[in-house]
């Protein structure tokens, strides 16, 4: 049974879309990861503030989550389109 | 597993061309719209000193994004766009939360919906931008430090629309992936309810606060 071009295609795209998820989703780890410890140590310093400092560390998380985002959208185009 | 890439679609010929509509997310954005409708009329037919549960809800939302956006564009221009922020909100809230449901689909699981909403807010915050500062004004911000930026400028103008309507979509969309597959690898026992209320009721929420915030502020930074 020989590998014909249209395999290789889908199985490189599938390869693709996981290396894309996989090193796209660490970028966001870390940000959001970061951007949570120090909105902790905030709220440690300034417990009446709190309300505030998690909708806005929430909202900062959710836009720096767009990197991630544009990965997960480049591997679902890469597994359905390709 | 199956349904997972596929679309209603009908299409059209029109003279040569094909007109192509997603007929799923019509019916949802149309179910979406005719809620909020009812919910509208229903708070506010029966206006009173003591509120009943639909008015403290309406109130609730009304006087906290009219806060918003005075706090973002100012009292005259917040006052005369809250209307605006109030029902892109309330909209992309309900889409997001409509995939809760059995057997519907969020309408902004689709690209169209959130891209259209985008473009929305890119069209609004320019016009305002030309009104406001006028055409000179509008057009000095581009060539900002020196004239070479111009075409970085005009490029993270459109990468605006791009980033804030990818954002949704991807999220939505990964979101009812997500849902979809631990479903069947679980067959549907414990854990879809908390992965809804997670990826539905949260993560919809804050998207669609995130949305509304993204083009208050992108209709802020053109005015001032």
């Amino acid at each position: 049974m020989e590998i014909m071009g249209a395999d290789l295609v889908k199985a490189c795209a599938c390869l693709g879309a996981g290396i894309s998820m996989g090193l796209g989703a660490i970028g966001p780890g870390v940000g959001e990861g970061f951007a949570a410890g120090k909105a902790c140590e905030a709220i440690g310093r300034n417990p009446q503030e709190a309300g505030l400092l998690t909708r806005t560390m929430l909202v900062g998380q959710a836009v720096s989550e767009s990197t991630g985002i544009y990965s997960l959208v480049i591997s679902l185009l890469l597994l359905f389109v390709v | 597993m199956e349904e997972l890439g596929r679309i209603h679609q009908l299409i059209i010929p029109f003279f040569g061309h094909n007109l192509t509509f997603n007929l799923e997310v019509i019916i949802m954005t149309w179910i979406v719209i005719s809620i909020l409708l009812l919910f509208g009329f229903l708070a506010s037919s029966k206006k009173s000193i003591i509120p009943g549960p639909l008015q403290v809800v309406g109130e609730l939302l009304v006087a906290q994004l009219f806060a918003l956006s005075k706090d973002a564009l100012g009292e005259d221009l917040g006052k005369k766009y809250a209307p605006l922020i109030c029902a892109l909100f309330m909209f992309l809230v309900l889409s997001n939360w409509i995939g809760i449901v059995p057997h519907m689909h969020e309408p902004t699981k689709d690209l169209n919906t959130p891209l259209s909403l985008g473009l929305l807010g890119f069209f609004i915050s320019h016009y305002l931008g030309i009104k406001t500062k006028g055409m000179k004004a509008y057009l000095k911000a581009y060539i900002d430090p020196f004239f070479f930026m111009m075409p970085l400028n005009v490029i993270g103008e459109l990468a605006k629309v791009v980033s804030i309507s990818f954002r949704l979509f991807g999220n939505i969309m990964g979101g009812s992936i997500i849902i979809l597959v631990i479903s069947y690898l679980v067959y549907s026992l414990i854990l879809p309810p908390f992965l809804n209320a997670f990826f539905g009721v949260f993560v919809g929420a804050i998207q669609a606060f995130v949305f509304t915030m993204l083009t208050l502020v992108y209709i802020a930074v053109q005015v001032k």
